[in-house]
């Protein structure tokens, strides 16, 4: 696994998607439903959002591709809808 | 089981102190078919495209979580009437040899149905062989196995998305790639395997069942709610809650178990489905509340455990108290699967269950969050895993002890849990699964408990780290330093959980320091550590004075001290004897044989056999491992003795006994005996095809490698006249003339000398000779002895000394002469046959330089090498024959071929038999060479 190794960085939005060990690349994880606010401890930490759509966000720092893998397992294994996964700048 | 409790990591390592295999454990409850309950939504849909797949290879039913998988490929394997059988997959089955262990298991629950068979034992001694053959090498035998299973089962592989390792995947991917037609494979799985799915379904070969299938349809969903779960709803309300779920089956279930025992039906739908809430934290809070308090906690506590059974729901609620409850933790199991609460028995007996995964998670994280919210009414979620390690431990399952004691960051338990378990789990080979729980643990507390330094320390010889196995052990002797303190902050005071082991302790730390040295090739060093452990011990302490008496006759064989050694051994077996193991005081015999071989004591080597034999007749069938080797043993001596007819039957013994029946480096060892045959007939490049396969399959040991490959080739080098390969290889070894001799290195020193003696040099040849003569004397070495002075004579002769070269040579026939040796002598050819002239001219040991002098002809005027033959084949070949016959022009290996052609090994031994007949040629080269000839390629 190549954690150093810059992913790609997408320059139309100027999002950086570099993900460095000591840098940790702030996500977005869309959801289907309103998620309970304990769902935060087992997402790691992650803030929960819910939206007037129906959906929950979740959001915060994801160190590097493994974890963020770790974090769409649990999304699976929770049995829930994923709808997107995005890069986010911080304090958006 | 006496073999267990040998708590040396020795055995493991050595060809000497052979390795039991000890079974990868197998869990009963990970091969139970879950059974269909009595009520349930029949699926005929479903049901009917999973029979019209049977004829394709695979069943893939992959959805996420709740949509009822495992049900259905329960429900349709169970109607389908044919055998199957069930693995449920855990992420301990991402170690491919656990993986491939729970398969072989999983495919005997089906062959074993109408009765025991041996299937599967093949695939599990390459499994448990202490250098497992590759992968595919595993999964072809375990191919050849299913091939050989006379009727059509199913196999089903439940949750697969917990594979995501890249060896065990590929196992699969090479078993489904070349399925024999009897077998179907069901996976169940969340996500997408890793499979060549793509091109199955190009092929039509598979049927796949995904989250838009499985899906209750809005009839099944009535169906389910109102017959299979008692209520009376509306279709209008059958259709909001299917909607709401989107048919997602514990989405509905959940919702049904909310509303039993609920009168307002209507407004339980209106609020779920008017809400944006995730459906399972909805219901499961919805159902929670539906049930009684003491059951609302029995489900929250008891969600921490991977399986329940009564007794350790009652410690974990309890805490081992006098129950207060009203009902016992098997009552209340029974009323929860009766209540359809996600539970899942896990035999018939109704004693194992786990929880559904999906519902366990959701309830441990209302556990974590109602703990968080009232630490002083709750026990604590750590204070539960407490109970559970405490129940585990009291009920023999240390594994799921130290699990549950890491999870609630318990490390005093954990290291004494692990003090106390490492002799039987190092006696049955887990010493890695141990140490990843002492890896676990801060360095402080082991530091400060000497008897878990230093099975630490084995534990890391065990996986060949010398370095860190010596750091512990210097912790551990500084630890049990008994001088004034050291100033260091190094003052925690010194914690022993099992006094037995610490008595034992620093004998067990010279041993360690035995086996170091050994590794190290420093050999003084490890007589010296054996020497003083066994000193330490008591004369009846069989257990530990076994591996310490063998490190020390290994170092003493290995420097050439050989009757030392051959006691040392012969004593370290008798003990092992003694305490009922059998099988490691067979594994002795292979050395002492071979020690007995280099005293030039053929025929005590024999009778070493004979009683090795007569130990393992005691044990029966199946014929214990070190059998084979006996016979290859045997077949060795009556080679030399030039009994060829009888060598022959004794290598057939011990190739029909096989790996099965044979000692860990026998596979090495058997490529050698067999060059050595290939050398006897002629068939030099034979030989250095299988010395090189023999090199492939080399690996170190403590047992001394007297015989090197690599001199062994330049040997046949020399035969060949290939003077420069043989000389390349003198110079790197980096041999001269004047090093210093060493009984480890005697044979590549005898090659050098015969190197000299091809170059005419034979002035330094015999100098040489001359120390080596020397030393083996000393050492009382006689067949190193005849060895040399057979080479010395020789080396006199090329220089016209014949005088000198018949005196050398009357002292080898007197010592080779009551001992039977033939080979030694009529291997040289003709200049030996002159030679023995001379000496029947100077009546040197007359009767017996005549019975050599008659055993020259016939492998000279026999020797059926490479007979050109331009006649057409008498009998032509079969087409298999003519497949086998093209791969041997290849590169690959004899396993190669047999893997590629998807046969066994003896298979192919029989279609090589046949072609080397009908080509009348003896070796593979000579076959390819023919069939060119022929234009059979």
């Amino acid at each position: 696994m190549d954690r150093q190794q810059p992913l790609s960085t997408n320059k139309d939005s100027g999002t950086a998607t570099n993900l460095d060990v000591d840098r940790s690349q702030q996500y977005e994880i869309r959801i289907r439903g309103h998620l309970d606010e304990r769902w935060s401890d087992w997402f790691g930490g992650m803030a929960i959002t819910l939206d007037d759509d129906g959906d929950t966000l979740l959001t915060g720092p994801v160190v590097d591709q493994a974890a963020l893998y770790g974090l769409l397992r649990k999304v699976r294994d929770a049995g829930m809808s994923l709808y997107s996964v995005n890069p986010v700048e911080p304090d958006k | 089981m006496g073999s267990a409790y040998i708590t040396s990591s020795l055995k493991q390592q050595t060809g000497l102190l052979y390795d039991c295999p000890m079974p990868t454990p197998i869990l009963a409850t990970k091969l139970y078919l879950p059974p269909v309950r009595s009520k349930f939504v029949a699926r005929p849909r479903l049901i009917q495209r999973m029979d019209e797949g049977l004829d394709h290879k695979l069943t893939l039913i992959s959805a996420p979580a709740g949509f009822g998988k495992s049900t259905l490929a329960s429900e349709w394997v169970t109607a389908s009437g044919r055998p199957a059988g069930w693995l449920l997959l855990d992420e301990g089955d991402n170690d491919p040899t656990r993986f491939l262990a729970y398969l072989v298991a999983a495919l005997k629950t089906v062959t074993d149905k109408t009765g025991p068979t041996t299937f599967g034992a093949e695939v599990l001694g390459l499994l448990e062989s202490p250098q497992p053959a590759p992968t595919e090498s595993i999964v072809t035998a375990l191919l050849n196995e299913i091939a050989a299973i006379p009727e059509n089962f199913i196999l089903v592989l439940d949750d697969y998305h917990v594979i995501d390792t890249e060896p065990a995947n590929s196992a699969l991917a090479f078993l489904l790639e070349h399925l024999p037609p009897q077998m179907h494979l069901v996976i169940t799985t969340r996500e997408d395997p890793n499979l060549p799915l793509a091109r199955l379904r190009v092929r039509n070969q598979l049927t796949e069942l995904r989250a838009a299938d499985l899906r209750f349809t809005p009839s099944e969903a009535a169906t389910f709610l109102n017959q299979v779960m008692g209520l009376s709803l509306t279709e209008a309300d059958v259709s909001a809650l299917e909607i709401r779920t989107e048919g997602w089956i514990a989405g509905l279930q959940l919702a049904a178990l909310s509303m039993q025992g609920r009168a307002d039906t209507a407004s339980f739908i209106q609020s779920f489905t008017g809400s944006h809430r995730f459906v399972m934290d909805y219901l499961v809070e919805e159902v929670l509340h539906q049930q009684p308090e003491s059951i609302q906690t029995f489900l929250l506590y008891t969600s921490i455990l991977d399986r329940l059974c009564g007794p350790l729901c009652d410690a974990v609620l309890n805490g081992g108290a006098d129950s207060s409850a009203a009902q016992s933790g098997q009552e209340v199991l029974a009323y929860i699967e009766q209540a359809n609460l996600f539970l899942v028995p896990l035999d018939n007996e109704r004693r194992w269950y786990r929880y559904h995964h999906l519902f366990a998670d959701l309830l441990r994280q209302r556990l974590y969050q109602r703990a968080a919210l009232s630490p002083d009414d709750e026990p604590g979620v750590a204070l539960l895993h407490i109970r559970a390690s405490q129940w585990h431990e009291e009920n023999g399952s240390t594994a799921d002890a130290v699990r549950h004691a890491l999870a609630a960051d318990d490390f005093e338990r954990v290291a004494r849990l692990a003090e106390l378990a490492w002799p039987a789990m190092d006696g049955q080979f887990q010493s890695a699964a141990w140490m990843e729980w002492v890896q676990r643990l801060p360095d402080d507390l082991v530091r400060a408990r000497p008897v878990l330094c230093v099975a630490y320390a084995w534990a890391y010889l065990n996986a060949g780290e010398m370095e860190a196995g010596a750091v512990w052990l210097r912790d551990a002797e500084r630890r049990m330093d008994t001088s004034p303190p050291a100033s260091e902050s190094d003052d925690r005071p010194m914690v022993v959980v099992d006094e037995k082991q610490f008595q034992t302790l620093p004998a067990s730390i010279a041993t360690a320091w035995a086996y170091i040295a050994q590794a190290r090739g420093d050999i003084p060093s490890s007589v010296t550590h054996a020497q003083r452990a066994l000193d330490l011990l008591p004369e009846d302490d069989y257990l530990r004075r076994g591996p310490a008496a063998g490190l020390l006759g290994l170092a003493q064989w290995t420097i050439g001290d050989l009757e030392d050694a051959y006691r040392t051994i012969a004593h370290a077996m008798a003990t092992f004897e003694s305490i009922g193991s059998v099988v490691f005081a067979l594994s002795g015999t292979f050395g002492m044989g071979d020690i007995r071989v280099a005293q030039g004591r053929l025929r005590e080597a024999i009778g070493v056999y004979a009683r090795a034999k007569e130990l393992a007749d005691r044990l029966g069938e199946p014929a214990p491992p070190g059998t084979a080797d006996i016979h290859l043993g045997l077949s060795k001596i009556y080679r030399e003795q030039g009994l060829l007819e009888a060598a022959e039957e004794e290598m057939q013994k011990n190739e029909a006994l096989g790996e099965k029946a044979a000692l860990g480096d026998w596979p090495y060892r058997l490529r050698r005996a067999q060059a050595q045959v290939k050398v006897d007939e002629g068939d030099l490049d034979g030989a250095l095809a299988l010395l090189d396969e023999a090199a492939r399959l080399y690996y170190p040991t403590p047992v001394p490698d007297l015989r090197p490959i690599g001199a062994l080739k330049a040997q046949v080098w020399l035969a060949q006249g290939r003077l420069a390969d043989a000389q390349a290889w003198a110079v790197e070894r980096g041999l001269s003339v004047n090093d210093e001799l060493s009984f480890l290195h005697e044979f590549e020193h005898i090659i050098l000398a015969r190197i000299l003696m091809a170059q005419n040099q034979n002035g330094p040849a015999v100098a040489l000779l001359e120390r080596l003569l020397q030393a083996a004397e000393r050492g009382e070495r006689r067949g190193s002895e005849i060895e040399i002075r057979v080479a010395l004579a020789l080396a006199h002769q090329a220089q016209n000394e014949i005088p000198a070269a018949l005196a050398v040579l009357a002292r080898a026939l007197d010592l080779a002469e009551p001992e039977g040796y033939v080979r030694i002598f009529v291997g040289e050819g003709d200049p030996m046959r002159i030679l023995l002239e001379e000496a029947a001219a100077a009546s040197i040991s007359p009767v017996y330089v005549g019975r050599l002098r008659a055993a020259f002809g016939e492998p000279e005027v026999s020797a059926p090498v490479n007979q050109p033959s331009n006649q057409p084949l008498v009998e032509p070949l079969s087409d298999r024959e003519l497949d086998v016959l093209k791969r041997l022009g290849s590169e690959l290996s004899g396993p190669e071929i047999a893997e590629t052609l998807m046969i066994s090994l003896n298979t192919l031994r029989t279609h090589t038999k046949n072609i080397y007949s009908k080509l009348s040629v003896n070796s593979r080269r000579a076959a390819v060479s023919q069939a060119q000839e022929l234009g059979l390629l």
